[in-house]
């Protein structure tokens, strides 16, 4: 009697809706279209409107914007050093960004990046200095791993600050930046510090521990390929498995997630440490591929940054990829702007946070339209 | 006294209201009827100048009214009662009533306010304390006290958005009869409801509305139900629910002895229990807000009850996971369907596999099968007959009917031992509460034993093969249908024991 009435259900339907539901679907289709093309107008014109703020400080302080914005032109993109300097860049943010982004998507609020990447390159670092193979196939891999384990493990410290004692994650993420940079201070005094050295950093790494570079005669290393397969990976399990789906769920609504059986305590601390785990990475390249060696606050900024970059994205893993790029291209713009032009380069952080007020902004105006 | 003439509103495409005309006449109570979305709201919204008509004009007492704001309407004489009321629980009735009301004058005078409320109380038959603090106040009073609020404000025109859906029986026949001695009184009433008895019982013209056009206007005396229903829904929906006669099987779920305290120390649940067997409905009549909610969400395993026990199948499950009891045969339809049962934001596919994404074949290992997805969608889609752009259309995008059917093809769809059922009509229009009820009834045909909690008198009179009530926390014991009737579940729902 119920497939009866069900089966006659299906025929008025399909009756009076087919065409309708054929015309809906296109009409769907194309707004979901739009949807990625607005997120990107958006983005533009956050972009464009922090840009126009800024030039008119830059006009404030007796420069030309238009020279200025030429140097910065030049400095990110002018040449395939500058490029390959604004992808190294790049690298930190794109991974710190993603593992925040996968936070965000399940409200979990994480903002310790900054201290995260500083013990992933305390790990690194000891690695590094300690392991005494001559290979980089057993060192470098070593150090990543330890550097995974270190951020992961300090994410993995907060998040069970939060769920064991009820201390909100962005305390307990936001302070335990701190400790991570006194950490670093802390070894670079001490047991990793450079005998000899006026500076605190510690001993320059041996070869192998070096990363690769990509192109020979350039910086670039290979951290952007990590990153790039970060990202990819971060994607694929946001969209294609159980835990992703379980994040999705818990970040669109918590009583959803109750309704569904996901556990928020579990699924909190596994991002938690994932994104740990992340960010510890982009630690370790930092000191495997830029400084190779670790040097005081070689951290400080990231984690705000990172943040930065998982907004700009609209905490989509992809997105992460376009938007890290842009914030390092940006900053190394902007260094480039300074020397040449003898702009302050302190005003990228003015395009930053202004871009981010934009864009936070648009995130507003489109908010209710996400997709999860 | 009230006239309202080609009213005209779109929200983005959607036309929510085209064209409307609406006259109300002194001294009349006139019904305004529709399913949910239909425009009733939207309506009342540019009455009130909370919402301004794209096009239309609104003739009050001979005034024009136009773009006028709700602290002008309410100086015109109208008053709006709404389903959330504006008050100040620590306040007393008195102070309530003169917060913002400038005619009370500077220097407060509370006695003199008290003895106002207490005349209109007896004109009206409003029945309400001056001196009550409204924190302290049932649902039903606190309406009073608003309607007293625009009387008192000299409101001719009270418009009451879906006054009864939160009262036991009892509660709505006192406001009704209220309504009534308005009415004698010489002032005018909107009435909005989707609850056809209610509207032919009270009012004097009934105004139906469909996807934003007025689609029948009657007087009441002389339209029937099934008319009504028509106009409402478009078709046919009053066709008698086909009920077969079935003898219960064995026991399945036994619940016994629940007790639960909220956090703010009030008991939501005392001492409840009660057994179910299998092909058979259990109906929980019940004003919300009894302890409902904590009773299913003991057994469903979103909460774990502070004592008591909670068995499937002769298996003790009170401190299962959800997903374990899941898998043991237990379905759960929640009342709140935007953000519980459903993910406004999430996929209609994801949406069907909302509790079951971690298993075959809709996963393996940790990874989602899309096609499996794609197949639970589509069977899902053509057997419940879903209305949606597609499988990835969102789950926003559908009505609230269809979004239910999503929750019904995945709950009712994967054939239950048992089923929870939380007021799973609740906000649906006519032929959406029809398809519920009849997906309920061929689970139990099929052997499915049902918990169905509803604050619909009719519903639970229906369905039920046995009978309870909940009142404050406490079950009644189960009676067979044939052995209780309208008035008695009526007299409990309002926390009247039976004699």
């Amino acid at each position: 009697m119920s497939e009866d009435r069900s089966a006659r259900v299906n025929e008025v339907d399909a009756a009076d809706g087919g065409a309708m539901a054929t015309a809906t679907r296109h009409a769907l289709e194309a707004l979901a279209a739009a949807d990625w093309l607005r997120a990107v107008v958006l983005a533009s014109v956050a972009v464009a409107l922090a840009l126009g703020v800024t030039a008119v400080l830059i006009a404030i302080s007796g420069k030309n914007p238009l020279v200025a914005y030429a140097a910065m032109v030049r400095g990110a993109v002018g040449s395939i050093d500058r490029i390959a300097f604004a992808l190294n860049k790049s690298t930190p943010y794109i991974l710190g960004g993603v593992g925040v982004a996968l936070c965000f998507r399940a409200r979990v609020i994480n903002i310790g990046a900054e201290g995260q990447i500083a013990v992933g390159g305390i790990a690194a670092t000891w690695v590094a200095l300690n392991i005494a193979a001559s290979s980089g196939a057993i060192v470098i891999p070593a150090a990543i791993v330890a550097a995974a384990l270190g951020g992961a493990g300090w994410a993995a410290f907060a998040a069970t600050i939060r769920l064991t004692r009820g201390v909100h994650e962005v305390l307990c993420t936001l302070l335990l930046n701190f400790v991570g940079l006194l950490l670093v201070s802390e070894a670079l005094h001490g047991p990793m510090g450079e005998p000899g050295a006026g500076f605190p950093q510690s001993p320059l790494f041996k070869r192998p521990a070096w990363l690769p570079h990509l192109l020979a005669g350039t910086d670039l290393h290979i951290g952007i390929l990590i990153a790039v397969f970060a990202i990819v990976a971060c994607h694929l399990l946001l969209w294609r498995t159980t835990f992703g789906f379980r994040l999705r769920v818990l970040g669109a609504s918590p009583a959803a997630a109750a309704y569904a059986g996901v556990s928020f305590p579990r699924c909190a601390f596994a991002v938690m440490a994932l994104a740990g785990g992340l960010a510890g990475i982009a630690g370790g390249i930092e000191v495997l591929g830029v400084h190779y060696r670790l040097i005081e606050g070689f951290s400080l900024g990231f984690g705000f940054n990172a943040v930065a970059v998982a907004l700009l994205a609209s905490i989509n893993p992809i997105a992460v990829l376009p938007a890290g790029l842009f914030l390092g291209f940006l900053e190394a713009g902007a260094l480039a702007m300074q020397r040449e032009v003898g702009v302050p380069s302190s005003l990228v952080f003015v395009i930053q946070g202004l871009t981010m007020v934009f864009v936070l902004c648009a995130i507003g105006i489109g908010i209710r339209q996400q997709r999860v | 006294m009230l006239e309202m003439r080609g009213i005209h509103k779109r929200y983005g495409p959607v036309h929510a209201n085209r064209n409307i005309d609406l006259t109300v006449p002194l001294g009349k109570i006139v019904g305004l009827l529709g399913e949910n979305g239909s425009g009733k709201s939207t309506l009342m919204k540019v009455l009130f100048g909370i919402v301004r008509a794209d096009a239309g004009s609104i003739t009050y007492k001979g005034r024009v009214l136009a773009g006028h704001s709700p602290r002008e309407s309410i100086a015109a004489g109208i008053g709006m009662i709404h389903q959330h009321f504006m008050l100040v629980e620590a306040m007393t009735v008195t102070e309530n009533i003169m917060l913002g009301w400038t005619r009370a004058g500077r220097w407060l005078r509370p006695r003199e306010i008290a003895e106002l409320i207490d005349g209109a109380s007896c004109t009206y038959g409003l029945d309400v304390d001056p001196h009550a603090t409204v924190g302290r106040l049932p649902y039903g009073q606190r309406q009073r006290v608003e309607i007293m609020k625009a009387i008192l404000r000299g409101a001719d025109l009270l418009v009451l958005d879906e006054p009864t859906s939160n009262l036991s029986p009892p509660e709505a026949g006192r406001l009704l009869e209220a309504m009534r001695r308005l009415r004698e009184q010489g002032r005018s009433v909107i009435f909005i409801s989707h609850k056809l008895g209610e509207v032919l019982d009270i009012c004097d013209d009934i105004v139906v509305l469909r996807d934003g056009e007025v689609t029948g206007r009657c007087s009441a005396a002389g339209a029937t139900r099934a008319e009504l229903a028509h106009m409402m829904v478009g078709r046919d929906v009053t066709t008698p629910i086909h009920r077969v006669s079935r003898d219960p099987g064995p026991e399945i779920l036994a619940v016994t002895g629940l007790l639960h305290t909220d956090e703010s120390g009030v008991e939501r649940l005392r001492e409840v229990s009660f057994s179910l067997q299998t092909g058979e409905i259990l109906a929980v009549a019940g004003v919300d807000g009894n302890g409902q909610a904590d009773l299913v969400d003991a057994i469903a395993g979103l909460q774990r009850p502070d004592q008591g026990r909670v068995s499937l199948a002769g298996r003790d499950i009170t401190r299962w996971s959800v997903q374990a009891r899941l898998a043991a045969g237990l379905s759960y339809i929640p009342v709140d369907r935007s953000g519980t049962s459903i993910v406004p934001g999430m996929t209609v596919e994801d949406n069907l596999a909302l509790r079951e994404f971690n298993r075959v074949p809709l996963s393996r290992w940790c990874r989602l099968d899309r096609a499996g997805f794609r197949a639970l969608a589509a069977s899902g889609i053509a057997r419940f007959g879903i209305r949606a752009g597609g499988p990835d259309a969102p789950a926003r995008t559908l009505s609230g009917g269809n979004q239910q059917k999503i929750v019904v093809a995945r709950e009712v769809g994967r054939n239950p031992r048992v089923l929870l059922a939380f007021q799973p009509t609740w906000g649906l229009d006519p032929g959406a509460t029809r398809f519920v009820i009849d997906q309920v009834l061929a689970l139990r045909q099929a052997g499915g034993a049902i918990l169905y909690i509803s604050a619909e008198l009719d519903e639970v009179l229906t369905l039920g093969d046995r009978i309870a009530v909940m009142y404050n926390g406490r079950l009644s014991e189960p009676v067979r249908r044939e052995e209780t009737d309208r008035t008695t579940v009526g007299l409990m729902m309002g926390g009247f024991a039976p004699t």
